[in-house]
């Protein structure tokens, strides 16, 4: 069973927007892979005018909830960084006990890359985004700019959704056989690592899973 | 071979179960996103935080239906009737028509808002279409216009049977179980699909505002519509979801869909501000339980005070009427508050009454009223003279000037002297003051007493006296209409139209030099009509000295003639009083006893002078209505032509 990728539209988003854009995503791609019987919740964005999904499991939404605020924290500390999420689907697979590891095995076959650069507006802070090519000076502050910045963001999310959705359409081979019982697939979400090169260590990451699960923290 | 061909129709069967309700789901899905009411939103939302259990393992509430394509929605009150509707086969596309109807802004209705999308059906069976459901539907659907938002298409596509026949419904691909899961996938895209669109924005906005909108979401279910123009075609966007591919054909779902709506008015449109009714007539208390006619509505605090004041307004007037009277046209309006702002997402007009326009309509009722404030004969003199609460200033002032500046003001400053309380004239006339719009209710109740009160006068001068002296509710009566009388005379407009206006101030100099002199000297004695603005004491003494002075009447039958024709009112005609019946009365004649010329008189005014008064009342009546029906034509008295009745009332 092939693991079917896909590289969702980069987003660029202010710190504060972080959260609900997190949420909007990573819910609805969860929302399309809990197969089970659901009760959807609907969510309505406060910043954006838009309504996403939510599966309405208690448990998958205190997971994405943690992630998200681990996320922020990395992104407080890496600040104007490409960052990039990494929300897996694997199906456990019981391997035989081997000499150097014991672990229950994960095969992946779907892995979304929620792709965001963080940027920060020069108000608190004085660094500037050396990936983004704004250039930042204090006309961009004004209310004007950040309106527009906002509706640019919110159609840039409604195109994420709906690559979310034509992804969903598109491939469906691969998806696992509903359990049953199971109202969502097992999934991960992985954050970037605290290393400097983050994106070069999710690319070798990236490398290692093809082919290999292991288990990623 | 044969638990293989069962298996196969127990296959096909499913797959067409399967088929069916993969219709049903999607027609659920983008119904209770489209029209306004009603949406799984709110309802899986309460579910979650209010359920114990999560919704997940809550399967055992989920109703049958729900469990299809493990997707649980709310009840869509509008997919089930079109559901029920819809008994196509699953051959046939089902077409999703979703419609934005706006409606002029200049739309000045009340009570009007959608409770519910049309659905109309406009398949080949020949449904009736459904009309809106306006509270107004005539007005709600002028000048509105339709325009379709977005059209989407439901359909199985079905291939030739003998590729069905092949072997690749066996394959994998295209088991059971796995069409059912891409079905499951397709539906759960449908489901978010929808509320990325255009059209969901409207939808929300339909739920949750609260204030009247120009604008409205409808959906038509059918199975054929004629497709677009190409100009048309031009403006939708399309988005097709991937077919799921069946044994024997695919699903498809594909939605035409407009990518702006920019010129749809989102915002909803004011509340319609509250409307002053300017020429609104009706007295509260001609009808106190009167509805007010329906006033446009907005938003406010019900009204309670406006009914408070009418309350009040009315029960210093009515006595007898309990509060609960006026307050009954209040929850008439308090119903629509409860019944339609109910529901909580509902586009309705707030439904709470405007606080002025009762205001003011009941502020002019009281103009109106107060003018024609009469004290009802329940009135005690103690209330009497305290006006009603919400009088306006300006009137009691103007009656004040008016009272003041009235040549009548001579005889309350005589009749201070003499059992003031017994005539409270002074809140008469305010009550006289500004317009003299008649007060229909109580005039003819007062002119009934009235002419009570002046045919035992004409009977009896005895008793008329005591007729005179009379509680603190007819003699304001009397006193009132000598007021009115005398400003008559003095050719005030604003003339309360008593028919039985009578001179006061002549007879009060004309009892006094009576009393000093004896003899009805003055031209201006109306004669039979001693007036009662006197003191009891002087009319007696007056009488006493006519009766001493008429002549026997034995004797003379002409002068018994002669004094009842002094008895007879016909004095009270037009502000003239004749002189002559007093100077005929001859002097110096010998009176017999008093007692037989009393009784005397008292017999020959029992019958025909009585009538002959009456009718001199009738006569008199009818000219002082032809006289204020000219000045006021408003003023309205109906014919005493039952005064016994009349008087009974009293």
């Amino acid at each position: 069973m092939n693991c079917e990728v896909c590289h969702l539209k980069e987003l660029e988003v202010e710190h504060f927007e972080i959260r609900e854009v997190l949420r909007c995503i990573l819910h609805t791609i969860v929302f399309h892979r809990a197969l089970g019987l659901v009760r959807p919740k609907d969510i309505d964005l406060e910043l954006f005018e838009i309504t996403y999904v939510q599966c309405g499991d208690v448990e998958v939404e205190k997971k994405i909830d943690e992630k998200i605020e681990q996320f922020i924290s990395w992104v407080e500390k890496h600040p104007n960084k490409k960052s990039q999420i990494c929300l897996s689907f694997y199906e456990v697979k019981n391997k035989q006990q081997s000499w150097f590891t014991n672990k229950i095995e994960r095969l992946y076959w779907e892995q979304w890359y929620v792709n965001l650069n963080v940027i920060q507006l020069p108000k608190a802070h004085s660094s500037k985004s050396h990936h983004s090519k704004v250039v930042v000076d204090p006309g961009e502050s004004t209310s004007e700019e950040r309106s527009i910045r906002r509706a640019a963001l919110e159609a840039s999310l409604r195109d994420v959704l709906f690559q979310i959705i034509k992804f969903v359409n598109e491939k469906k081979d691969h998806v696992p056989p509903i359990s049953e019982g199971v109202v969502y697939f097992p999934y991960e979400i992985t954050l970037p690592s605290s290393s400097d090169s983050a994106f070069g260590m999710d690319m070798i990451k990236r490398m290692l899973q093809t082919g290999h699960p292991t288990m990623l923290s | 071979m044969a638990s293989s061909h069962s298996n196969v129709h127990s296959e096909a069967a499913k797959m067409e179960q399967i088929i069916t309700e993969f219709h049903t789901k999607s027609l659920h899905i983008i119904l209770e996103s489209r029209s306004p009411y009603v949406s799984s939103r709110n309802f899986s939302g309460e579910q979650i935080l209010s359920s114990p259990s999560s919704s997940c393992s809550s399967s055992s509430s989920v109703r049958p239906r729900d469990k299809w394509f493990n997707l649980a929605l709310r009840e869509c009150p509008a997919a089930l009737e079109n559901l029920d509707l819809w008994r196509q086969s699953n051959l046939e596309p089902m077409v999703i028509d979703v419609i934005l109807v706006q409606r002029p802004v200049n739309w000045d209705t009340v009570n009007v808002s959608p409770k519910r999308e049309l659905v109309r059906n406009l398949s080949s069976k020949g449904r009736y279409p459904f009309c809106w459901g306006f509270d107004q539907e005539e007005i709600g659907c002028e000048g509105k216009s339709e325009k379709i938002v977005e059209r989407w298409v439901v359909k199985y596509e079905s291939r030739k049977v003998r590729d069905c026949s092949s072997g690749s419904r066996r394959s994998s691909n295209n088991t059971l179980s796995n069409v059912y899961k891409k079905s499951i996938l397709l539906l759960r895209s449908l489901y978010a699909t929808v509320r990325i669109l255009p059209a969901y924005k409207i939808f929300r906005d339909l739920n949750s505002s609260g204030q009247i909108c120009t604008f409205s979401l409808a959906h038509r279910v059918s199975s054929f519509v004629e497709p677009f123009t190409r100009k048309e075609e031009a403006e939708f966007q399309r988005f097709g979801f991937t077919p799921v591919d069946t044994s024997c054909g695919r699903l498809c779902i594909s939605v035409l869909y407009r990518s702006s709506l920019s010129d749809v008015n989102s915002e909803p449109s004011t509340p319609i501000t509250p409307q002053v009714i300017p020429d609104y007539v009706g007295s509260p208390l001609a009808d106190p339980l009167k509805r007010l006619p329906s006033f446009p509505i907005s938003h406010g605090s019900p009204s309670s005070l406006p009914f408070s004041r009418r309350h009040s307004w009315s029960y210093d007037h009515y006595k007898a009427s309990p509060p609960s009277v006026s307050f009954s046209p209040s929850p008439t309006y308090s119903e629509p508050l409860v019944s339609i702002s109910s529901p909580r997402s509902r586009c309705y007009p707030p439904m709470s009454l405007p606080p002025h326009p009762p205001e003011t309509s009941l502020v002019h009722k009281k103009d109106t009223g107060f003018d024609e404030y009469c004290p009802s004969p329940n009135f005690t003199p103690s209330a009497s003279p305290s006006p009603p609460i919400y009088i306006p200033g300006g009137h009691l002032s103007k009656g004040l000037l008016r009272t003041e500046s009235a040549p009548f003001s001579i005889p309350a400053a005589k009749l201070s002297s003499n059992k003031q309380n017994l005539f409270p004239s002074s809140p008469i006339k305010i009550a006289r003051s500004g317009t003299s719009k008649t007060e229909k209710s109580l005039g003819p109740i007062q002119n009934g007493a009235t002419i009570e009160k002046l045919l035992s006068l004409g009977k009896d001068d005895s008793r008329r006296y005591s007729g005179v002296k009379l509680s603190g509710n007819s003699s304001p009566q009397i006193s009132f209409s000598r007021s009115s009388s005398r400003s008559f005379q003095d050719d005030f407009d604003d003339e309360f139209p008593c028919p039985f206006d009578v001179e006061d101030i002549v007879p009060n100099s004309r009892l006094e030099s009576f009393d000093q002199k004896g003899l009805l000297s003055d031209p201006h004695d109306p004669g039979g009509f001693f007036p009662i603005r006197k003191s009891q004491d002087a009319a007696v003494g007056a009488l006493v000295c006519m009766l001493k002075k008429a002549p026997p009447l034995r004797q003379d039958l002409s002068s018994t003639t002669n004094l009842s024709e002094v008895s007879r009112p016909e004095s009270w005609s037009n502000n003239i009083l004749e002189p002559r019946r007093i100077s005929e009365v001859p002097s110096g004649q010998n009176a017999p006893s008093l007692s037989v010329l009393s009784s005397s008189l008292l017999s020959s005014k029992t019958t025909a002078d009585a009538l002959e008064e009456l009718q001199s009342y009738k006569e008199m009546k009818n000219l002082l209505l032809s006289q204020g029906g000219r000045s006021h034509a408003s003023a309205n008295y109906p014919s005493p032509a039952e005064p016994s009745s009349r008087g009974s009332n009293a």
